[in-house]
């Protein structure tokens, strides 16, 4: 199981960052915004294609060393627990290391050839751009932790009927394997943080619709359906993520409850197709929004050009911008949003949640 | 509607959405009793401060184009007849002489004074653009 789990998940992130490069707006470039004269630049297309084969060659070749290792050496569960680990960071830190490159080589490439230099910038947007907006609203975030609220009465009510032994941790096979004494508190301490992520998803889902929608001056139309379609996907992204999350946790507290509830297998199976529903739920997400607008970028805007954002994405990456009262801003490089560090309520709201899970694991 | 503004020009970013939205309501993009985006949602999306678009705002207020009405927002009041030596009138023919002062100094002739008002009122009452 430990390794079906791996193989997926290491070809998954194979495939995702080698898509990366093709999946952002076509006019940023490994993080640097291009006119989109030169958005179709050879030398630029050259740069994707050639970070896309640096990362699928580095996950063959990670991959085929990790076979020849196993059949070699006989791994103990430990080792490969280590390794299976260890390989998908690997791939990522070596994904980073090329990007890096590729930043360096992009601004480089526009500094030395004055791109976008002496034309009239603008920033711009649509007063009706608002009510086109998709995201769900509030409360269908809110439905999920009712149920949490229908678990912890029901742990309350069926109290006596706990092991002396609450699990705390299931392994790969299914079956729990760390547990805490029985108290009110840790019998009730799964399902509380499954009350903090459905708070958090809440939460996010209304700071992105508070975050502006830009729109880019010369492809306006283009701009306005790759926006629009990224908030819509990412509201029913996290409100998938909020309902699969609410049943995975409400499965485990009722196998609490009532020891014998569900087989084996299914205790097997139920983790196995969460997750793989999560990463097909991603893939449609990053397709959906890489797809959004792709053919409608004009490639005029003679004299005129879109706001130079670079001054305020630090390596392409890090979005300090003390001037918007965006929380959320799309990423540069990758599909989805990045926080945009110089307002500090962004802070609060990602790590907040992730500070109050440590607090209830350290006090159960 | 679309705003569009030029972050490097001589004219202050304020003036220049007060300005366009000026333009909008007199070319009919925005009707009487139509809100205009929060203040927040406004500079978000335009990408630009707070307190810019919210000075715009007020300065929208004092002119008696809009109304800001707590927790509705802003809405764009509706226009009677302007009143000969109103407040309002009044800067209107203080704003149009400075104008017009400027036009006959630098040798704009009345007649071609005259047209222009004609074409630009033309333009703002037909040219949904």
């Amino acid at each position: 199981m430990t390794v079906t789990i791996f193989l997926i998940l290491y070809f998954f992130i194979t495939l995702v960052e080698m898509a990366i490069p093709y999946l952002v707006k076509p006019t940023i470039v490994f993080g640097v915004s291009v006119p989109e004269k030169k958005m179709r630049d050879p030398r630029l297309l050259k740069f994707k294609r050639r970070y896309s084969l640096t990362v699928l060659a580095t996950s063959l070749v990670l991959f085929i060393g990790l076979l020849v290792w196993g059949i070699q050496v006989n791994s103990t569960e430990e080792t490969l627990i280590l390794i299976t680990t260890a390989a998908p960071f690997a791939l990522l830190f070596v994904s980073l290391a090329c990007y890096v490159y590729f930043h360096a080589k992009t601004t480089q490439l526009k500094r030395e050839e004055k791109w976008g230099e002496g034309v009239k910038q603008l920033q711009i947007t649509d007063l009706s751009v608002r009510s086109r907006d998709e995201m769900l609203p509030w409360y269908l975030f809110a439905l999920p932790m009712l149920v949490t609220l229908g678990i912890i009465a029901y742990t309350i009510v069926h109290y006596q009927q706990l092991p002396n032994q609450i699990p705390t941790h299931w392994g790969p096979n299914g079956q729990p394997d760390a547990f805490t004494e029985k108290n009110p508190f840790s019998a009730i301490s799964s399902p509380i943080m499954l009350f903090i992520m459905q708070v958090m998803f809440l939460v996010i889902n209304e700071t992105t619709k508070r975050s502006g929608i830009k729109l880019s001056a010369t492809s306006t139309e283009a701009s306005r359906v790759r926006q629009l379609t990224l908030r819509k996907y990412t509201s029913w992204f996290m409100f998938l993520t909020s309902i699969l999350i609410t049943m995975l946790f409400s499965f485990l507290q009722l196998m609490t409850v009532h020891e014998n509830l569900l087989s084996e297998v299914m205790m097997l199976l139920i983790p196995f197709a969460f997750l793989l529903i999560l990463l097909l739920g991603s893939i449609v997400f990053a397709v959906k929004v890489g797809k959004a607008g792709a053919d409608n970028w004009v490639q005029s805007g003679d004299g005129v050009g879109d706001f130079d954002e670079d001054q305020y994405w630090k390596g392409g990456l890090f979005y300090f911008n003390k001037n918007d009262p965006s929380i959320f801003v799309e990423k540069r490089f990758g599909v989805g949003w990045t926080l945009n560090f110089a307002n500090p309520i962004g802070y609060f709201i990602t790590f907040g949640p992730i500070l109050l899970i440590l607090i209830v694991t350290y006090f159960t | 509607m679309i705003i569009q503004i030029e972050p490097q020009s001589d004219v202050a970013i304020y003036k220049q959405i007060t300005n366009q939205l000026i333009e909008g309501i007199a070319r009919g993009h925005l009707r009487h009793g139509d809100s205009l985006p929060s203040v927040r949602a406004f500079a978000a999306d335009l990408g630009v401060n707070m307190h810019t678009v919210n000075k715009s705002y007020h300065e929208l207020e004092k002119r008696g184009i809009i109304k800001i009405v707590p927790k509705s927002g802003a809405v764009i009041e509706a226009q009677t007849k302007l009143l000969q030596g109103s407040p309002h009138a009044e800067r209107i023919q203080h704003e149009l002489k400075t104008v017009i002062a400027e036009a006959l100094v630098l040798g704009m002739k009345t007649e071609q004074l005259e047209q222009e008002l004609a074409m630009i009122m033309e333009d703002l009452k037909h040219n949904k653009q």
